[in-house]
């Protein structure tokens, strides 16, 4: 972090510093070309210079035949001269020149020789005469200096320039990396975040690996575990039927085998959701949707199971309420055969023999369901939570057979051909089966 | 003998004054009335008074100036033209654009803070621009057209 903000502090550091003599410039040349400006208008060569004429004019004036109206016009002329040599910004230039004493009281000298005062004209004269010597001792002087004056100024002007195109380059060179290591680090932010992105997607891929792999080999325990107990059962009614050396009667035969066909059933049903579920885990399943009645759908369903009842159980107990119209919803058959007989056979094998299982056909705008309603122990709220997780048995039914995949394919079914399969709290006890298709066009 | 001399003050004094008055300042040629016309300080004494106070290239501070407007001197004159060329007691010579009277509100200064000017200072015309007023007037280019000690202009 530190070696960060080092990396910050030197060209950023360069940069104040290259704008603070940037404008420490600027503000010198604003000044620098006030002052030219101003100096400009003192041409204070060309008011010598005028001075000079002006007393050379009135010399002249004097050496001629002249009226004494011209040599007081002439007088005030040069009189008017010395005046404006003796005002401020003239002034201060003969003083910054060094050439404020040798030419300090020439205005008063010459008011004293004023001819409106009588003063006669060779007095004029002479003094006229040492006048124009010390102008022209001083001219060059005056010239020197505003030459000096001009040269040092164009010598700032010039030091001025180059300090502010240093400080434009100065400015640029430190800009261009300040850049280039902000360009650098946006590059290392957005690799860094490239990589956690990638190892965020390896991560859950794991887990979701891990996850699957541990489903399968509980599986594989369950089914292992579930096909145990059929074969238990035919190995048993083979070691009957041949037990004693002897052969068997027709109705121990008949008898056992009854016994073996249904664990046959059993292991065929077993199977076939083991297979069931395989596919729909590697997609494999496209449920064909068609248009189709789900009371014709149930009552067929219902048949099956009255003709192939789970052991132990009395299949008359369903009961399918009649209504009038039919309930069409677009589905695939055997697909909705399948959902229907996994939640008929649930309700037949976890209530109580005695009590009813009432079948309801309902249709909405939008979705047709069929609903199972049974009168058994129902549910607690955390079996429901889990009851569609794969694998999850209700408390209790360690001896019911089920394979604990029943609810998970029911709901992974419907919801294949955009429906759903839910379960609730039977009001008055029992539990709440239901199946939920969309509706189909004919309706 | 003071009597005498109280007299004598009086006598000049009213000889002295409209003798003052009629004494030409300006001259102006070209493009004007007849050809030429003289303005005595009677006249600009009769033009409307203008004065503001205004920095100047060649002296500090702001002094106060006073006087006619040029565009009413050269209105009083008839002038026509784009530019005069003004000249000086020194015969310095300078032309200045019309437009200038125009745009901005230069004087004819007569005197300078109060005190007239006379031809030993910038006198007896000084021409004054607002150069305060207007920041392009503190330029080189405008305090050449400040023609002091004017004695002429000539219209063309």
């Amino acid at each position: 972090m530190t070696g960060l903000r080092a990396r910050y502090l030197w060209p950023g550091g360069l940069v104040l510093v290259c704008l603070g003599l940037l404008g420490l410039a600027a503000g010198q040349l604003v000044a620098l070309e006030r002052q030219i400006r101003v100096s400009a208008t003192e041409n204070m060569i060309w008011i010598f210079g005028q001075t000079q004429a002006e007393a050379l004019n009135l010399a002249l004036a004097l050496s001629g035949d002249a009226d004494p109206q011209a040599i007081q016009t002439r007088f005030d002329l040069l009189l008017s001269r010395l005046t404006l040599l003796e005002q401020g910004p003239q002034r201060r230039f003969l003083e910054a020149a060094g050439l404020s004493e040798p030419l300090s009281g020439l205005r008063a000298d010459l008011l004293r020789v004023d001819p409106l005062a009588g003063t006669p004209p060779e007095v004029l004269q002479a003094h006229v005469t040492s006048l124009i010597a010390t102008l022209r001792g001083n001219a060059s002087l005056v010239m020197a200096h505003d030459w000096q004056t001009q040269a040092a100024r164009l010598d700032r002007l010039g030091h001025l320039h180059r300090l502010a195109l240093a400080a434009v380059i100065g400015a640029a060179i430190a800009g261009l990396t300040l850049s280039a290591i902000l360009i650098d680090r946006e590059k290392r932010l957005m690799r860094a975040r490239l990589d956690r992105l990638r190892s965020d997607q390896l991560a859950s891929d794991l887990t979701r690996e891990r996850e699957q792999s541990e489903n399968h080999r509980q599986f594989a325990d369950l089914l292992a575990h579930q096909l145990r107990t059929p074969l238990a059962v035919i190995d048993s009614a083979m070691h009957r039927l041949t037990r004693g050396g002897k052969p068997a009667p027709p109705d121990l035969v008949a008898e056992k085998a009854a016994v073996t066909r249904e664990a046959v059933a059993r292991l065929v049903h077993l199977t076939d959701t083991a297979l069931l579920m395989s596919r729909l885990d590697s997609d494999a399943i496209t449920p064909r949707l068609r248009d189709h009645d789900l009371r014709e759908l149930a009552d067929a369903v219902i048949a099956d199971v009255r003709r192939a009842p789970p052991r132990d159980s009395d299949p008359s107990r369903i009961a399918l309420s009649q209504a009038l119209t039919p309930a069409i919803a677009r589905c695939d058959p055997t697909l909705t055969a399948e959902i229907l007989t996994n939640l008929l056979r649930n309700a037949l094998l976890y209530t109580p023999p005695a009590s009813p299982i009432e079948v309801e056909l309902k249709q909405t705008i939008s979705h047709v369901t069929c609903r199972i309603a049974d009168h058994g122990p129902g549910m607690t709220p955390g079996c429901l939570a889990r009851a569609f997780d794969r694998f999850a048995r209700g408390e209790g039914h360690g001896n019911v057979p089920g394979s604990g995949l029943g609810l998970t394919l029911a709901r992974h079914l419907a919801r294949l051909q955009g429906g759903d399969v839910t379960l609730a709290p039977r009001a008055g006890g029992g539990l709440l089966a239901t199946i939920s298709l969309p509706a189909g066009d004919a309706s | 003998m003071r009597h005498t001399v109280l007299r004598l003050i009086m006598i000049l004094a009213i000889w002295a004054a409209p003798a003052r008055a009629q004494e030409v300042l300006l001259t102006l040629t070209g493009a004007v009335t007849d050809g030429r016309v003289d303005i005595t300080r009677a006249d600009l004494a009769a033009l409307p008074q203008h004065g503001y106070a205004t920095s100047t290239s060649v002296s500090d501070g702001r002094p106060r100036f006073d006087g006619v407007l040029m565009r009413d001197l050269l209105a009083l004159a008839g002038a026509k033209g784009e530019r005069v060329r003004a000249r000086a007691l020194n015969d310095y010579v300078f032309d200045i654009p019309i437009s200038d009277f125009h745009r901005y509100d230069v004087l004819a200064a007569l005197t300078m803070n109060g005190t007239p000017l006379t031809a030993r200072d910038k006198g007896p015309v000084w021409i004054v621009y607002p150069r305060d007023d207007h920041p392009e007037l503190a330029d080189i280019r405008y305090d050449m057209r400040w023609v002091w000690q004017l004695v002429a202009l000539h219209v063309e």
